[in-house]
């Protein structure tokens, strides 16, 4: 009898209760869709940072994350790059050189960063670099063979040192003694991704000419870079790499090798959770003011109720119940609100590079500037558990009342 | 002599309204049979409606006590008395009060609910009494859809329900047409009858007072007059 008079109550003022009820769908809506686009975005932006940087999971020397050195380097990269490579949930696994060097052409020089890669395990979804000179701004191509001659770099760089595909370039930086030493090479391909840092800072060489000018052995490298098919599998991969790295070297997971964009997710994150927080507040204080207006208006009967043996608990319970309904019509409009806005969102998206601009960076990692949707059951059961338990506590304070309701004044039968 | 269902004590009732005090009841001793067929008389504010919300439990005297089937209410707390209002206790109201989102099936059969009665037992119970109040057939219209006698009818039902000790009646036909109201008397009566029910009512109407078997007359918040027939 409780479920079925608080049910019908609340359709005694039919509209008032479709507003509210709107709301709290409004409210399911707004921030199932602020932290689904938000979760995309990191999502998509961690992916990214992996493949600009050292992977979701990278095994390199110890102490190479605080000094990057070229004299750091670990050795046996062809076994353990197999190894990792048949590990469950990996994509990728690809051995890198990596460190600073000064590039130079006739009389122009600048510096950046040298990364030497083996191209047979290299994709585009590996390296972002490699993805770039697959994109439509790209010159040339990509050397194809891990001892190659040819040297790619980014466009702003290429234009600064006038350095066009076919023209020679040196490079000069130290070997794994610290000593200055230089390569060179003709330019292979020029890629463009339209990141100022990446397009005037990264230059991309084959590993093994790098391993020559570095005095580098034929199994040493910088790094093990991995990608892997879901970067919360990072840990599970990592946990399995660090027993089978070489001594004096560490797998490191992404959290560690970004510690600035997990910062800045983590910030933009709790921001974002501390609105929706704000929000739901808002609403609940809609949906105390719907109930708490409905309690007043309705003193006579809980006076009855109460006169005919109705004790405070099940008044009280009667309206807590006036609540639930409310949350829970709530959130059935929610997910018809939610429902097709999230299938149009992972569907098309929505491309915001208009206003942010092709290459926004978050943490130094360029953002997908295409709103998108990526929703995970435990961040929806959040928010609906969140909103629900919000809608409940909104209906307490009037149902307190309702249960104070003195029957003798409510009646008025003096 | 009859055993006492209720007995007022030297109960006295002031309301503070403002700075003014109000006595609505002075020093009211009396005691209430088991089977009477009771009304208090008397002008308005003369305390009618105020001693049946004490004897009621809906509201408690500033002086004196008023004890219920032996218990001094003045000792129990919110929820005991709200339990004795349900097992012992039926209320009939002027404006009927029946809950307006029930049908007149589902407020008579709430005080059953609240009793813990299973819905089998509350189905056949309710359907006799509907009968019994002249509503067959009108068990599932809402209040809003009944006449004013029609919904008096249900709130007798409902207070009969539970099958209490006393009923009690705030000018139960006042709303009603005289013919509804003589109606109501007889339903009242047959009950009274019948099934020993003690009804306390309190009245302006002639007709309902020469149907009383007692009549208790108040004026001023004191009983003038307290006549058996």
């Amino acid at each position: 009898m409780i479920f079925k008079m608080a049910w019908r109550n609340l359709w005694r003022h039919t509209r008032r209760t479709l507003i509210t009820c709107v709301t709290v769908g409004f409210g399911i809506w707004l921030a199932v869709t602020l932290s689904a686009v938000g979760e995309h975005s990191y999502s998509t932006t961690i992916d990214t940072g992996a493949r600009m940087g050292a992977g979701h999971v990278t095994v390199q020397p110890d102490g190479y994350l605080d000094k990057p050195s070229l004299a750091s380097r670990i050795d046996g990269v062809a076994a353990l790059r197999d190894k990792a490579a048949a590990l469950p949930h990996v994509n990728s696994a690809s051995p890198r050189i990596t460190g600073q060097a000064i590039f130079t052409k006739a009389g122009n020089s600048r510096g950046g960063m040298l990364i030497a890669i083996d191209p047979r395990y290299e994709s585009a979804s590996s390296s972002y670099f490699v993805e770039a000179m697959h994109g439509p701004h790209a010159e040339g191509a990509l050397f194809e063979t891990p001892d190659a001659p040819q040297i790619v770099l980014g466009r702003t760089m290429a234009d600064y040192l006038d350095a066009s595909v076919g023209k020679k370039l040196v490079y000069t930086t130290t070997d794994k003694d610290g000593d200055m030493v230089a390569g060179a090479g003709r330019v292979g391909g020029i890629f463009e991704t339209g990141v100022p840092e990446i397009d005037a800072g990264v230059v991309l060489v084959s590993i093994d000419k790098a391993r020559e000018v570095l005095g580098y052995g034929p199994d040493e490298a910088t790094l093990i870079a991995v990608t892997v098919d879901d970067q919360h599998a990072a840990q599970e991969v990592r946990d399995a790499l660090a027993p089978l790295a070489p001594k004096g070297a560490s797998a490191l997971t992404w959290r560690e090798t970004m510690a600035d964009l997990v910062g800045f997710i983590a910030l933009d994150r709790a921001s974002n959770q501390f609105f929706q927080f704000f929000l739901g507040l808002l609403i609940a204080a809609g949906i105390l003011n719907t109930i708490l207006m409905s309690v007043l208006e309705r003193k006579r009967e809980f006076g009855i109720m109460m006169a005919i043996g109705m004790s405070p608990w099940r008044l009280f319970n009667i309206v807590v119940a006036e609540s639930f309904f409310i949350g829970l019509v709530g959130l059935a409009l929610g997910v018809v609100f939610t429902t097709p806005w999230a299938i149009y969102l992972d569907v098309h998206g929505v491309d915001l590079s208009s206003m942010y601009g092709e290459n926004s960076t978050m943490g130094g990692v360029v953002m997908d500037p295409i709103m998108r949707f990526h929703m995970t059951g435990q961040l929806l059961a959040g928010i609906v558990g969140t909103m629900f338990t919000l809608t409940l506590l909104a209906g307490v304070y009037p149902a307190i009342k309702a249960g104070r309701v003195p029957p003798v004044e409510s009646i008025r039968m003096i | 002599m009859a055993d006492a269902i209720v007995k007022l004590d030297h109960v006295r009732k002031v309301y503070q309204q403002g700075k003014i005090e109000v006595v609505a009841v002075d020093d009211v001793t009396l005691t209430i049979d088991k089977g009477d067929f009771a009304a208090f008389c008397g002008p308005s504010g003369s305390g009618k409606t105020t001693i049946l919300n004490m004897v009621g439990m809906l509201d408690s005297p500033t002086a004196g006590k008023v004890v219920f089937e032996g218990k001094d209410i003045s000792t129990l707390n919110r929820t005991a008395l709200s339990r004795l209002r349900k097992d012992r206790i039926g209320f009939i109201f002027q404006a009927y009060n029946l809950i307006p989102v029930l049908t007149a099936f589902e407020n008579a059969e709430l005080v059953l609910e609240l009793q813990g009665v299973p819905a089998a037992e509350r189905r056949t119970k309710v359907m006799g009494l509907m009968a019994e109040v002249g509503l067959q057939g009108m068990e599932h219209r809402r209040p809003d859809e009944l006449s004013g006698g029609q919904q008096q009818r249900v709130a007798i039902a409902r207070a009969i329900a539970s099958e209490p000790a006393l009923v009690l009646a705030d000018e139960p036909t006042a709303n009603v047409d005289s013919d509804t109201a003589l109606a109501i008397l007889d339903l009242m009566e047959k009950l009274n009858a019948e099934r020993g029910v003690t009804f306390l009512f309190s009245t302006h109407d002639q007709k309902v007072m020469e149907r009383a078997r007692r009549i208790i007359r108040l004026h001023d918040g004191n009983v003038v007059a307290d006549e058996r027939r």
